[in-house]
């Protein structure tokens, strides 16, 4: 095998295939500039971006189709062609000048302090970029075989060009989860890794490419060997997928029946489709920080409503729970410029920035989400990371009667705390009386307990949730919070993992809320055990030697069921 | 020489598929048809046969925009985009 890399699973699934490059930009500028004109390439790129429009729209893709609807009249845009042709009379090339005038444009659009037009930025640049393609009189890019699309990054106008049909997978250099391209792969249930550092060097020269969008793993030209694994894994996973699927319809519950709620994780609006279908009872983690990252000044209220009355009235009556941002100085952003500090996650973020001179972000953040309640008809549960004692749950209830200052909600939102904080487990029982409900973060609560940061992969085995401390520590926050008749739920990676979900319903807790990519596994792990077979294990885990012993446990019940069933 | 003023309801502002329905109309008039965003800069105008200039008005859930248009079809245009922003835009919006 020529080389491996990793990058972040973006889209779940298994391909190998060809490996596909964007095309690289040939010649110098102007190369073949003389053969057609500005207005004929603009005409050209409208015509293209307009049949896209089509094809999308009686493909179904309705949403994505008013993208290239509203590229096709900027290419036509009178505005944007004057800036070019001012450009071309002042000696610019054609293509030089409009690629000028269109990043005028879209710097003109990021200055506008609203997020959804801001968005448009990229789309003015992105048709800037095929007028230009047009000028220098290359064809738009296409896949003649099943490939798999190798890149930097992928805009928005490469991936609608390519064939659904033929594209089997995709890995990025750049990108996040939310990239547009790492969007479709999972509208086309195809598998995608982003963020693969290294992978354009790797794959430099390479003929085939697998890529598994469950592990993040990239296999450029994969030996036999790897091959025959990434095979193995691809058959594991149709299994699996077609169980999870008739799983779908059942609830999460013990094998007798004692059910808990199912929360989705979600990171933005985008991803509610993939929690419903996957048989979400509602969101127990809405992390609203997508909106707030990569720009210059904090999204206004309005754009925040849009995007959380989106998520409200897709779930309907089911509950959504919208956690406060929860961002501090290790983000580096412009408009919060919170001073260096020695250990940001003891630091002054979320809730904290409130005391700190950035209440204003906080409450624009709660006015939002209220405007939101209002125009969806539905009531939010707000919840405020980084609580430490009573004094915060005080301030936040303060922070959000502020905010509903001089309006009159038909909804009342539900306010409820984060329990991550160490010190907050410990007087749960004095805080539950104050709030709505608890949801434990146990990922910030195992690394603040255990005092071992998790972003050292040096202490990655002093990360597991299942260490009897944490286990206490989330009992007593069950205990405190059923004493006040609050519901408590997990949100972490521990609800995500079949015998950590195990443990939880055993510690009774009332809703496990994670990545709907783990719906399936934990409702198995559930249903193969009672809840009094759960409680007595739990117990165990309680007085367990470590966090090994203590999944020891669960691991050996679950060997147990697996060897019933088979 | 005409001109109307009218409030925006649709719930995520004049985004690129309402701007879309917008322009398109306009551009199907012969007259000189331009959009003031009042609400956030009455001294700045844009072409409304322009996406990039409408969308570049940064138009918001409850801004009040100013069409004013200038030729032989001036009455029709204003009022046809008018009715165009009162209806929606192809959007539904609450009352």
């Amino acid at each position: 095998m020529k080389a491996s890399v990793r990058g972040v699973p973006a889209a779940p699934g298994i391909a190998h295939a060809r490996i596909w490059r964007l095309p690289e930009r040939s010649g110098g500028v102007g190369s073949r500039g003389l053969d057609i004109g500005l207005d004929q390439a603009a005409e050209q790129a409208a015509a293209e971006l307009e049949s896209l429009e089509q094809r999308l729209r009686t493909g179904g893709r309705v949403d994505e189709s008013e993208i290239f609807g509203a590229q096709a009249l900027m290419a036509q845009d009178p505005e944007l062609l004057d800036a070019a042709r001012h450009g071309i009379d002042h000696g610019a090339s054609a293509e030089e000048a409009v690629r000028e005038a269109g990043e005028q444009a879209a710097s003109m659009l990021e200055t506008l302090d609203d997020e959804i037009l801001a968005a448009r930025a990229a789309d003015v640049r992105d048709v800037a970029a095929r007028i230009a393609r047009i000028l220098r009189g290359e064809q738009p890019p296409r896949l003649d075989e099943r490939s798999i699309a190798v890149a930097l990054d992928l805009p928005p106008s490469i991936t609608a060009e390519l064939d659904p049909a033929l594209l089997a997978g995709i890995a990025l250099e750049a990108g996040s989860r939310t990239a547009h391209a790492a969007i479709l792969s999972r509208a086309l249930g195809i598998p995608a890794v982003v963020g693969a550092r290294g992978l354009l060097e790797a794959a430099q020269g390479g003929r085939e490419i697998a890529v598994d969008g469950t592990t993040g793993e990239l296999f450029i030209d994969p030996d036999a060997e790897t091959l025959a694994e990434v095979e193995r894994r691809s058959a594991a996973a149709t299994v699996q997928s077609a169980a999870d699927a008739e799983l779908r319809e059942r609830p999460l519950q013990t094998a007798d029946g004692h059910r808990l709620l199912l929360g989705a994780n979600i990171g933005q609006p985008g991803d509610v489709k993939r929690a419903i279908d996957a048989g979400a009872e509602g969101v127990g983690l809405f992390r609203t920080e997508f909106m707030f990252m990569g720009r210059a000044t904090a999204p206004v209220e309005g754009a925040q409503a849009a995007a959380y009355a989106q998520v409200l009235e897709a779930f309907g009556e089911r509950p959504v729970v919208i956690r406060l941002i929860d961002l501090g100085g290790d983000k580096n952003l412009p408009y919060l410029p919170v001073p260096p500090e020695e250990n940001p996650f003891l630091g002054v973020r979320a809730l904290r920035l409130a005391n700190a001179g950035f209440e204003e972000l906080i409450l624009t953040q709660l006015r939002a989400i209220l405007l939101a309640a209002e125009r969806s008809g539905r009531q939010p549960w707000i919840m405020a990371p980084m609580v430490a004692d009573l004094g915060d749950v005080y301030r936040l209830h303060e922070l959000v009667a502020t905010a509903a200052f001089g309006r009159t909600l038909s909804v009342q939102p539900k306010v409820g705390i984060m329990v991550e904080i160490p010190s907050l487990a410990l007087i749960a029982e004095l805080v539950a009386p104050e709030v709505a409900f608890f949801s434990i973060g146990t990922n910030d609560l195992t690394q603040y307990l255990l005092a071992a940061d998790r972003t050292n992969p040096g202490l990655a085995d002093r990360q597991d949730p299942l260490h009897p401390a944490v286990l206490r520590a989330i009992r007593g926050v069950v205990e405190g919070g059923h004493a006040a008749g609050i519901p408590v739920a997990v949100c972490g990676e521990m609800a995500s993992d079949p015998a950590g979900a195990m443990v939880l319903a055993g510690l009774g807790i009332d809703e496990l809320s994670m990545d709907a990519g783990a719906f399936g596994a934990v409702k198995r792990a559930l249903a193969g055990a009672s809840l009094s077979e759960l409680q007595e294990a739990a117990r165990h885990a309680l007085h367990a030697e470590s966090a090994k012993d203590a999944r020891a446990v669960f691991e050996s019940m679950r060997e147990r069921e697996r060897e019933a069933v088979g | 020489m005409a001109e109307t003023t009218i409030e925006l309801r649709n719930p995520s502002g004049l985004h690129a598929r309402p701007a879309a329905t917008f322009v398109k109309a306009a551009t199907g008039f012969k007259s000189d048809i331009r959009v003031v965003n009042l609400t956030r800069d009455a001294e700045r105008s844009a072409v409304a046969k322009s996406m990039l200039g409408v969308l570049g008005l940064g138009v918001s859930h409850g801004h009040t925009i100013r069409i004013s248009a200038d030729g032989e079809d001036a009455d029709e245009a204003v009022r046809t985009l008018r009715e165009m922003v009162e209806a929606g835009l192809g959007e539904a919006i609450g009352g």
